[in-house]
């Protein structure tokens, strides 16, 4: 498939990329902080974690993630990677390759993808070993001896992801629009902003940019309402904003007059 | 039939600013063909053109006696391209960024290190193009263009930049691949001297029109008619009086003009001037670079 070949290639591009560090960087620095705290005090910590300490250090990570960090990454990585473009002069190159334009908007789609993807693996890596090595050096500390909430965590997990289609759809096509990635990544952090003040609002189901705190907020407080159903209202919209501006940016790109 | 062929190609930026004007580029299979025309006279504007970089607004283009814009994939992978400045991830490798193109054109492994070779960087190693000088990202450029063995090459000034060591390195590789391997190649440059060393065929672009397509061979005839010797003496009017009674000398500023016809006519010259004691300060064929090719062309046409 020339998709699979094509996104391949894509993931050559981002090696030792400006991308790969703030992922890498960025899904470390909440899990080292707590990491701290847990070495730095651990009587306390091992008090206040005593009844359920994998869901409360998870609880405490994602809120601090999910809010503000986790959508600021991802507005820099679906900037920085078609920047690599931009930056090396290098759209004229990929415009004459022998692909089909769905070929290559795709391609570079799914390296974004894939590399929040890796954010968020990191991330979970880093929150158990934030847990467990403290916990091997102090063992006051309950994470050893208390079970681990797998399914919950591939919830979460799932859940942050799909809130946040919505954003990667939009900054995906702003960077595309922009040769400047200042102005896409302006544009992301402007609206991001907005939606944390619209938090309250009655119509917040309806602003992109507040999905993944929402999906936090209902999955930490249980406002969650209990219906069968696993996903919520703003997390559907998030599914549904996604693929109307993956398609906007597709043919966006598709009947421009100059490539490259 | 022509490899490249354009049929009264029109494009405009603005309504009012037409920035090409009923090009007809015909590029014959095997050829070398020099596209040249001084800055913004429109080479780039066709070349991009021709890899789709461009929307075609008006007129027919066709590569390999196919339509581009409905067999664009399959053109393209025919072609191997070099526009403007070189199009390299500098935070990569050679290597890396010969393996991304690599896998799209699907070639083999072996295919990468032949043409490191080729452009002499094999030894590069860890070193991040970034590090690279101008003309080793120009030929890793090269390198790129070449990695799928393309019947075409389409290169936009490629040796812009290039110190006098690169310009002649990169005109051996052309020259080498169009005759070894039968790569036709279209080059576009803004030097007249530098096409003349390479090219089997020439186009003449200025101003978004082309003034002067064919063989290179035509064209230096017609350099020849348009070929004049100045002469510089002691006494330029007595010179001029003397050179009349049998040339049509004229001259300009403290300068003699003479058409130029054969060697042995500059003999000629210098001799009548001499024996009537005037003394030859110099005397040689006009410079006919590319600005004077140009005037001698439009008044021409």
């Amino acid at each position: 498939m020339s998709i699979v070949i094509a996104t391949k290639a894509e993931m050559i591009k981002t090696r030792r990329s400006a991308s790969f560090w703030i992922s890498l960087i960025g899904s470390a620095f909440i899990p080292l902080i707590f990491f701290l705290t847990y070495v730095i005090q651990p009587a306390k910590n091992a008090m206040r974690l005593t009844n359920a300490p994998w869901e409360m250090h998870y609880m405490q990570g994602y809120q601090a993630f999910s809010a503000f960090l986790l959508p600021m990454f991802v507005i820099l990585i679906c900037s920085l990677i078609p920047q690599l473009e931009y930056k090396n002069n290098a759209w004229k190159q990929v415009f004459t390759t022998p692909q089909s334009i769905g070929t290559i908007f795709f391609s570079k789609y799914l390296s974004i993808i894939m590399m929040i993807v890796f954010l968020f693996v990191m991330f979970n890596i880093f929150m158990v070993l934030a847990g467990v090595i403290p916990s091997l050096i102090h063992p006051d500390l309950p994470f050893l001896s208390k079970s681990f909430d797998w399914a919950g965590l591939l919830k979460l997990n799932i859940k942050s992801f799909i809130s946040l289609l919505a954003m990667i759809s939009i900054q995906y096509w702003l960077s595309l629009r922009f040769r400047n990635f200042i102005v896409p990544i302006a544009i992301g952090l402007c609206l991001l902003i907005t939606s944390l003040i619209l938090l309250q609002w009655e119509h917040v189901s309806k602003v992109p940019y507040a999905y993944p705190s929402l999906s936090f907020f209902q999955l930490s407080t249980g406002t969650m309402p209990k219906s069968d159903s696993f996903l919520m209202n703003h997390e559907l919209n998030s599914i549904g904003y996604f693929v109307l501006f993956t398609v906007v940016a597709f043919l966006d790109m598709r009947f421009r007059k100059e490539r490259g | 039939m022509p490899i490249i062929k354009t049929t009264n190609l029109n494009f405009s930026f603005r309504q009012d600013q037409k920035i090409l004007d009923n090009i007809n580029l015909e590029v014959p299979e095997g050829s070398i063909y020099g596209f040249l025309g001084p800055n913004g006279a429109g080479k780039t504007t066709t070349l991009r053109l021709l890899l789709g970089l461009l929307r075609n607004q008006q007129g027919k283009l066709e590569l390999f006696g196919k339509d581009f814009g409905t067999h664009r994939i399959e053109l393209l992978r025919r072609l191997g391209s070099l526009i403007e400045q070189p199009s390299l991830y500098l935070h990569l490798t050679a290597k890396e960024n010969l393996e991304i193109y690599r896998l799209i054109y699907r070639v083999s492994k072996e295919r990468v290190n032949q043409v490191l070779s080729l452009v002499g960087l094999e030894n590069t190693g860890k070193k991040k193009t970034k590090q690279f000088s101008l003309g080793m990202k120009q030929r890793l450029s090269i390198a790129i263009a070449l990695l799928h063995q393309p019947e075409l090459l389409i290169l936009d000034e490629p040796t812009n930049g290039l110190d006098p060591n690169g310009i002649i390195e990169t005109r051996e590789l052309l020259k080498k691949l169009n005759k070894e391997h039968g790569t036709t190649v279209i080059v576009s440059s803004h030097i007249l001297n530098e096409v003349e060393r390479m090219a089997t065929h020439v186009g003449i672009i200025h101003k978004g029109r082309m003034l002067f397509q064919g063989p290179l061979t035509e064209l230096q005839q017609m350099k020849t008619r348009q070929t004049a010797i100045e002469i510089e003496t002691s006494d330029n009017q007595r010179a001029l009086a003397l050179l009349q009674q049998k040339f049509k000398a004229s001259v300009n500023e403290h300068r003699i003009i003479v058409p130029f016809e054969s060697k042995e006519q500059s003999a000629e010259l210098n001799r009548m001037l001499v024996n009537q004691d005037i003394d030859v300060y110099s005397l040689h064929p006009r410079q006919n670079d590319l600005e004077q090719l140009f005037i001698d062309i439009t008044s021409n046409n």
